[in-house]
């Protein structure tokens, strides 16, 4: 049946995408903004998922040359693992920087300077890679839920689920870190080390997500504020949730919209994320009230 | 009753000149203390090295016969509170919210308040006059406000020693007061060891026991009855009163 197939194939594996790369992202961006003690960062907004993508075309560049991806799983994990180690150690840089800089609008611009840089050099990978690659490349840059597969959820889903429930052992810590470093180490929390793991967490998370479906904008930043907007409590627990939630109905109801919009066309989720993020994060820098 | 010993103790930031040299000094519960000298002689570098957020270069500091070095952050949370000039807002945070974070070191891994805990927080705000504002956000604080609910944190984690970092900066003359008679409350009525650093050396001196004057590069406690003889004293500023 052409209906199974088409539910079974292509709606099955997208919806579950979009469920599992929104929660990821709104967690990730969450944990970004308590860390950096900013509620405008996240992973887009910081140049994170550009380093990340920049991973994933230079390790699918290498993995055509040495011939890696005869294996799936070898390959896949390959490019996972390239994405989640080019999204660390962009954090890390963008950490580095953020102990020099104290404005919140100094930081986004150093992340928008780190995304073009990446961006830049992922061009010119593109310039010498070959024409089906490049045009692989292109429109996975552009962010998409459509390319995963039930096969690839086998590596998408139970990682995410992983690093989302670790997340239970940090409620403390990520609740004393919206007091800053001094008072947290004072509550007797251990900043550096909880700072180290938490960083992890969110480069999985948003590694992961990168790796599946490209660089997706706006969500990380977005749906945390919208959390807070939300529900007016401090509790971290509840906004790990929250976000996980409205992300994940956020990214479905994105989708849904780019797939009925104009008939027989899906247009590029990235648009419609930008849309609803982009305004938002404009507003709040306007109002500049601390959510 | 917690008692801390400093000996031959070194303090300073790693890559920089010590800026305090060869420290030996003692202060006791019920001390009510008053840190002062000039900018950037080492106030903050003291108070700091106190509570262990910053490692000595050499000596000790000893809490009732243990290194402060020798105990966990949790174990260190339950003896040492600090209230910093750093500003704390955003992300929904209220008054009473930062007042219960002074319980974190007595709750579960979850950050549960049981009636117990909310009590002891309810406490803290009430002694430190901020209960009509807790529900407020820590942005539309006043400054005095924003301070007394920084001291019901550290009120609320329940410790003998509290270190006060240049809490009456910013504050209005009555608010200033208003600090330092709840400071002396707590000092005289539940026995703690406070050390607050100010540069109002009237107010040290009319509220405080003892002063800690710091210059040179090291520290000269002294009794505030005899402040007025004391020749560093009358260098750092105190001649002008």
């Amino acid at each position: 049946m052409a209906g199974d197939f088409i539910f079974s194939q292509i709606r099955f594996p997208k919806t579950i995408t979009a469920i599992i790369a929104g929660a990821t992202l709104a967690v990730s961006g969450l944990i970004l903004q308590v860390i950096f003690r900013n509620p405008l960062a996240g992973p887009y907004v910081l140049g994170i998922s550009s380093g990340a993508s920049l991973a994933v075309a230079l390790s699918t560049l290498a993995g055509n040359t040495f011939h890696l991806f005869s294996d799936f799983f070898v390959g896949k994990s390959f490019i996972v693992i390239s994405a989640i180690v080019g999204g660390f150690l962009l954090t890390l840089l963008i950490l580095l920087v953020s102990k020099r800089v104290n404005s919140n609008i100094v930081l986004l611009l150093i992340g928008l300077m780190f995304s073009q840089i990446c961006g830049a050099l992922q061009m010119a990978l593109e310039y010498f890679s070959d024409p089906n690659s490049l045009k692989s490349f292109v429109i996975w840059g552009m962010g998409s839920l459509a390319n995963t597969t039930n096969k690839d959820l086998l590596i998408f889903a139970p990682t995410a689920i992983f690093c989302l429930g670790a997340l239970v052992l940090f409620v403390k810590p990520l609740n004393a870190l919206l007091l800053g470093q001094n008072y947290a180490h004072n509550l007797g929390v251990d900043f550096n080390k909880n700072r180290f793991y938490l960083i992890l967490i969110s480069s999985v998370l948003t590694g992961l997500t990168t790796a599946f479906c490209g660089p997706i904008a706006f969500v990380g930043i977005a749906v945390p504020i919208l959390s807070r907007m939300i529900f007016s409590s401090s509790k971290q627990q509840l906004h790990v949730l929250s976000s996980l939630l409205i992300g994940s109905i956020i990214l479905l109801f994105s989708d849904a919209f780019c797939n009925s919009l104009i008939k027989n066309v899906s247009l590029p989720i990235n648009m419609i994320t930008t849309f609803i993020g982009a305004p938002l994060v404009i507003y709040l820098m306007f109002k500049n009230k601390q959510w | 009753m917690e008692h801390i010993v400093i000996k031959n103790a070194t303090l300073g930031y790693q890559k920089s000149e010590p800026v305090l040299h060869d420290l030996n000094l003692e202060f006791y519960p019920g001390d009510f203390i008053g840190i002062v000298g000039l900018n950037g002689t080492g106030k903050s570098t003291l108070l700091k090295s106190l509570c262990g957020l910053l490692p000595l270069i050499s000596g000790s500091i000893n809490l009732d016969g243990i290194s402060i070095e020798a105990f966990s952050l949790q174990a260190l949370a339950k003896k040492i509170s600090v209230v910093l000039t750093e500003k704390i807002n955003g992300f929904n945070l209220t008054a009473f919210d930062v007042v219960a974070s002074g319980q974190m070191p007595y709750t579960d891994a979850f950050n549960r308040l049981s009636k117990q805990h909310i009590s002891i927080v309810e406490s803290a705000i009430y002694q430190c006059g901020i209960k009509g504002h807790s529900h407020k956000l820590m942005s539309a604080l006043s400054d005095g406000l924003f301070q007394k609910t920084i001291i019901a944190k550290a009120l609320a984690q329940q410790t003998q020693v509290m270190l006060l970092d240049e809490p009456s900066a910013f504050l209005d003359y009555a608010s200033k007061h208003d600090l330092f008679l709840l400071l002396k409350k707590l000092a005289d009525r539940d026995e703690k060891c406070i050390l607050v650093s100010s540069h109002d050396l009237d107010l040290l001196l009319k509220y405080c026991y003892k002063l800690l004057i710091i210059a040179n590069g090291s520290a000269e406690l002294i009794s505030v009855k005899d402040a007025a003889e004391n020749a560093l004293f009358k260098k750092i500023g105190g001649g002008f009163i």
